[in-house]
């Protein structure tokens, strides 16, 4: 079905009535992808009757039943903003703090660089699970368990791998000239870092953020085991409704679209900057 | 492939502060390189290293989290030794190695066949490449909780429509998560259909990134569009390759939400990967000891995979160049 061909001619050149089957073949991976998703959200919509009956009703009157259960009787907005402050904070801590291992990095030609890169590297390699033991004990004995500010720390932590090895790239990739102009101008580093690079580097980390503020936004493991009541994110909370014998369908899905709805406005606003972003750190490595 | 410049000139300029502060500054090439990562350092130490050394410490004494009365006292290599010699820990590398090989070869393929397709300037293209992220960003999570519900017997779309249809050929309902070989390429199905996206998306960017000439000369030469993928697509294409497929097979080794909500390592032990008989080790027999031991194997492995990966890689690229 998916036989390699490669388009050699320029944009105008492929002939229209051959590509009926790329059409085809495309439309069918969409609605493979996008069908689920879109069954489930529409399940939110279905009241508990809808929900449950055994033939798919694909055509119901709409409810906000599950929607009204998770927010007014179960107060999920708390854990939705639990959600959004964690992800905004530690996005923006791990970029800022990243941002100047990456150019570090990038910049400077010392020994061990590669090493540190690799080193860096591999912090993202440990699966979580493996990690949560000795950081549930840690965060017990520093207080922080069930605490937004753990969190924040941990995604920090957790991110700055990626945010290092995304933005180094992006760095390599603006001349170093400009910055030493400006220095020659009379600026101090961080005045030509400052002027010149940064506006420079602002697609790329822009780019990297959004990647990061997903990532966190998603968090599951960690977020499960070492939140209980008080910082409980979107991930833990979502998941109490969604498993168990006597699961309500219409409030699984309703949970989806809550914890869905800020990535696909996000995706939908931020594509450009998301896809090119992410494609010129691929080939940059 | 990282050519790593050379500053020849590096002017330590204008510098408005003296003292001792200014010898940490820009104008000192060997150190300030440093003081720019130190806070990404100290962090992934705290976050990172810690937590390692904490997990060799236990691995090497004897911690049950449940019965924190017991002393705890030192085993050495025990607890590696002890997993040597588990049957339940080889049947675990076992199936997280086929689950880690089969969904990363065929999301491979799926994704390069679609990076291709994109590849033609088709009217609509950019609006449908939005359908065909959308798995890719959905929360793990949520994209678990959409296929347990898909498969979800009397209740879920797969069961209904599928289940349909095999019982009309005689076959009776697929037990899609109740037979143990079933329900293991269940959960690839699923792998497949979350990541796919994501090695189209990385893919599509190594292809926009090859150059024209080489196609151009190809073309001129007459060669058949099979053998230009063959000699010119898949050599340009490799360095795309190594990031997309590294990057996939750690995270697919250490898939958890998925196999955690949709089968619990189930049925039996059929899909108990590593971080499954990890979960149950630690957190549900509270075995800190062996899990630690456990995590350090597992890796000790993920790096011992990437690292050669990425010498494999290397070293035919440079070939190829």
């Amino acid at each position: 079905m998916k036989q390699p061909t490669y388009n050699m001619e320029s944009p105008a050149a492929p002939l229209v009535q051959r590509n009926w089957w790329v059409y085809l073949v495309l439309i069918l991976v969409c609605l493979v992808n996008f069908v689920p998703y879109l069954w489930v959200v529409m399940t939110g919509f279905m009241d508990g009757a809808s929900a449950s009956s055994a033939t798919p009703a694909w055509f119901f009157t709409p409810s906000l039943e599950a929607f009204h259960y998770l927010i007014v009787e179960k107060g999920i907005m708390k854990n939705f903003f639990n959600s959004v402050i964690v992800s905004l904070a530690s996005t923006f801590f791990s970029v800022t703090i990243g941002m100047f291992c990456a150019y570090a990095l990038a910049r400077y030609d010392f020994t061990g660089r590669d090493d540190v890169s690799f080193w860096v590297l591999t912090n993202r390699m440990m699966p979580p699970v493996a990690v949560l033991i000795p950081i549930f004990v840690t965060f017990q004995t520093a207080g922080l368990l069930d605490t937004l500010a753990g969190l924040v720390l941990l995604y920090t932590a957790m991110q700055l791998p990626f945010v290092v090895w995304m933005l180094t790239g992006y760095f390599r990739d603006i001349p170093r000239r400009y910055e030493e102009s400006a220095m020659v101008d009379g600026d101090t580093w961080f005045a030509a870092f400052r002027k010149v690079t940064l506006p420079l580097m602002m697609p790329s980390i822009t780019a990297t953020s959004i990647f990061v503020m997903i990532l966190s936004w998603n968090e599951f493991a960690f977020a499960t085991f070492l939140t209980s009541t008080q910082a409980k994110t979107m991930p833990p909370a979502i998941m109490a409704y969604s498993i168990g014998a006597d699961i309500r369908w219409n409030v699984l899905g309703a949970a989806v679209v809550l914890i869905t709805a800020p990535l696909i406005l996000f995706v939908l606003l931020l594509q450009r900057q998301l896809i090119s972003g992410l494609s010129q750190g691929v080939v940059r490595k | 492939m990282s050519i790593s410049e050379r500053t020849t000139t590096a002017p330590p300029m204008a510098l408005s502060h003296r003292g001792i502060l200014s010898r940490f500054g820009p104008s000192n090439r060997a150190v300030f390189p440093w003081v720019l990562m130190a806070p990404t350092l100290i962090i992934l130490f705290a976050i990172g290293i810690y937590p390692f050394l904490y997990s060799l410490y236990i691995a090497s004494h004897n911690v049950i989290l449940s019965k924190p009365y017991l002393p705890r006292i030192f085993v050495g290599l025990y607890q590696y030794q002890a997993l040597i010699q588990d049957p339940e820990f080889w049947h675990a590398l076992r199936k997280t190695l086929l689950f880690t090989v089969q969904a990363v070869f065929i999301e491979f393929w799926l994704g390069l066949g679609l990076a291709l397709l994109f590849q033609r300037q088709l009217a609509g293209i950019a609006f449908m490449r939005v359908f065909i992220l959308i798995p890719m960003i959905l929360p793990p999570l949520v994209a678990a909780l959409i296929w347990r519900y898909m498969f979800y017997p009397g209740a879920g779309l797969m069961t209904y429509y599928v289940g349909g249809i095999t019982k009309a050929l005689g076959f009776g309902e697929i037990p899609f998560l109740s037979d143990p070989t079933i329900a293991f390429q269940t959960l690839v199905f699923v792998d497949v259909w979350e990541w796919t996206p994501f090695m189209f998306l990385m893919l599509s960017a190594g292809l926009a990134s090859i150059p024209r000439q080489p196609y151009e000369a190809a073309e001129i030469d007459g060669a058949s569009s099979w053998r230009v993928f063959w000699t010119i697509t898949m050599p340009l294409l490799r360095p795309a390759i190594l990031i997309a497929v590294v990057i996939r097979t750690m995270d697919a080794f250490r898939t958890y939400e998925l196999i955690v909500i949709m089968t619990r390592g189930g049925p039996g032990n059929a899909t108990t990967t590593m971080n499954v008989f990890l979960t149950k080790t630690g957190l549900e027999f509270f075995d800190a000891s062996k899990a630690a031991a456990l995590s350090l194997i597992m890796m000790m492995i993920i790096i011992v995979m990437s690292f050669v990966f990425i010498r494999v890689f290397r070293s035919k690229t440079e070939v190829a160049e």
